[in-house]
């Protein structure tokens, strides 16, 4: 059921920007990066002359969460404007399918988006470590990897809310303010005490305590997700 | 002029509101808790207005201000692009001049109320600190004014592309895919001048504060480009939507 009601979402959000999002906003990390290095490369290279890809890492990795938070700000209102702007929750909602399908096969559609994100994030740094003539021989795979994924995980539970926010509320500002807020405020997220979500996706990938943050990102994602499943459930539709 | 005055008062019926207001409030009571809590040890002895102003800038206006900008845009168009509102508008006996106008000063409008609401957060940040000094009311002025016309040529652009695209969210994913580079161009001098993102935090910023990149830059040339930025976007968005088919 789910399956169908996700092959559904991917052909309505065909043509939308969501893909084109979804490329775009690693290309342009990578990019400000390759700005950043290239134009001032002598005194990046002098700075990390000991591990020039951790310097690398480091730079973008600054950039991923922000990104994130309001990646899937943008994705949840982007998807959810099919049905808001033509007022077409009843006729999806009047289908033989489960209300919990459609929202969870929307949830799985922005994970996958963000994923795709991810890949393309973690491809694309060693290809500008290449053309600023990094050593190719010591990659650091593990990093590279984590470097868009970890703070993925932590980011879910903020996704789970503008997913609810946006798939609930017919004026989309409002989804959109409060995502935009949440990532004005995680730029001072090294203020805030570790239990704070917004910290999450910076401490996923720096630490301290990485897997804990991840399984901590886990669970509150699925209780949130859960709570709007409820709502989604039970909420009148016009 | 009538019939702008009437189409001014038809777009604030339908703006009107709490959602408008909470939008409003957001980004300056977000400065408020930087001036009161993040501030105390960056403040600088002899000129503490320009510290705090220089602080609570930087969550102000080098990502809300420009993001905040495109939704309010995006919001004075919605209402139209749901359910055929276009048509409607525009079969009522205004030009779509006035009714194009009239919707970017709704948004210039809500951007002056934030700035307002900016400088009523300083002051009360400035109490809250006990500074004493006399406020320096020509860098305020400066600072909230630059801020808001530096706004202006990306309200035009916003309202140009939320025009011109059905969707709600997709002319706020443009500006924010060119609102992100400003972490790094507004550090620049070479590219920051030049970057209309950039502008509302580099006219904010109380000049001689942060004395690097291009936060050095002399008034009269961001000037120049904040109004060269706004009369490009301003004429086309507005030229566009003359011809546009609705």
């Amino acid at each position: 059921m789910i399956g169908r009601a996700l092959s559904a979402d991917f052909l309505k959000n065909r043509g939308k920007g969501i893909w084109l999002l979804a490329i775009i906003a690693p290309i342009g990390i990578i990019a400000m990066q390759a700005i950043n290095f290239g134009l001032r490369y002598d005194y990046m290279m002098k700075i990390y002359v000991a591990d020039p890809w951790g310097g690398l890492i480091e730079n973008i990795s600054f950039f991923v969460p922000i990104a994130l938070f309001l990646g899937s700000t943008l994705v949840c209102s982007l998807m959810a404007n099919v049905e808001n702007q033509l007022s077409s929750w009843k006729q999806l909602l009047a289908l033989p399918i489960s209300r919990t399908a459609v929202f969870s096969a929307k949830f799985v559609m922005v994970l996958l988006v963000l994923s795709f994100s991810c890949v393309l994030l973690s491809a694309g740094t060693p290809v500008l470590g290449y053309a600023l003539r990094m050593d190719m021989s010591n990659i650091p795979y593990g990093d590279m990897i984590r470097l868009g994924f970890a703070p993925l995980m932590g980011v879910i539970p903020v996704l789970a809310l503008q997913l609810w926010l946006s798939l609930t509320l017919k004026n989309q500002g409002i989804a959109i303010s409060f995502g935009v807020t949440v990532s004005v405020v995680s730029m001072f997220s090294p203020f805030f005490p570790d239990w704070v979500p917004i910290t999450w996706p910076f401490l996923a990938y720096h630490g301290p305590g990485q897997s804990l943050v991840i399984a901590q990102g886990l669970v509150l994602g699925a209780i949130i997700t859960l709570m709007g499943l409820i709502h989604f459930n039970r909420r009148d539709v016009n | 002029m009538a019939s702008y005055f009437r189409a001014l008062s038809s777009e604030w019926l339908k703006l009107n509101g709490p959602i408008l207001w909470i939008q409003i409030m957001l980004s300056p009571a977000l400065s408020l808790l930087q001036g009161l809590f993040l501030s105390s040890e960056n403040t600088v002895e002899q000129m503490p207005w320009h510290g705090l102003v220089g602080v609570m800038s930087t969550s102000h206006a080098v990502l809300f201000l420009p993001i905040l900008t495109g939704i309010l845009s995006a919001m004075v168009c919605r209402y139209e692009h749901a359910g055929g509102g276009w048509k409607q508008l525009l079969v009522m006996p205004v030009s779509r001049g006035a009714v194009y106008i009239a919707k970017f000063t709704m948004v210039g409008i809500a951007l002056a109320c934030i700035q307002l609401l900016f400088l009523g957060a300083v002051l009360i940040a400035g109490w809250y600190h006990g500074i004493e000094t006399p406020l320096p009311w020509d860098m305020m002025t400066t600072s909230l004014l630059g801020g808001w016309a530096a706004c202006l040529p990306l309200a035009a652009l916003q309202l140009a592309v939320s025009t011109a695209w059905s969707s709600f969210a997709a002319p706020l994913a443009l500006n924010v895919i060119f609102t992100i580079p400003n972490l790094l161009v507004a550090n620049s001098e070479t590219y920051g001048p030049y970057y209309p993102w950039a502008q509302p935090i580099l006219a904010m910023l109380p000049s001689g504060q942060a004395g690097y990149g291009a936060f050095l830059v002399p008034f009269e040339t961001l000037l120049f480009v904040v109004l060269s930025g706004f009369l490009l976007f301003f004429i086309s968005g507005l030229f566009y939507f003359q011809r546009k088919e609705i």
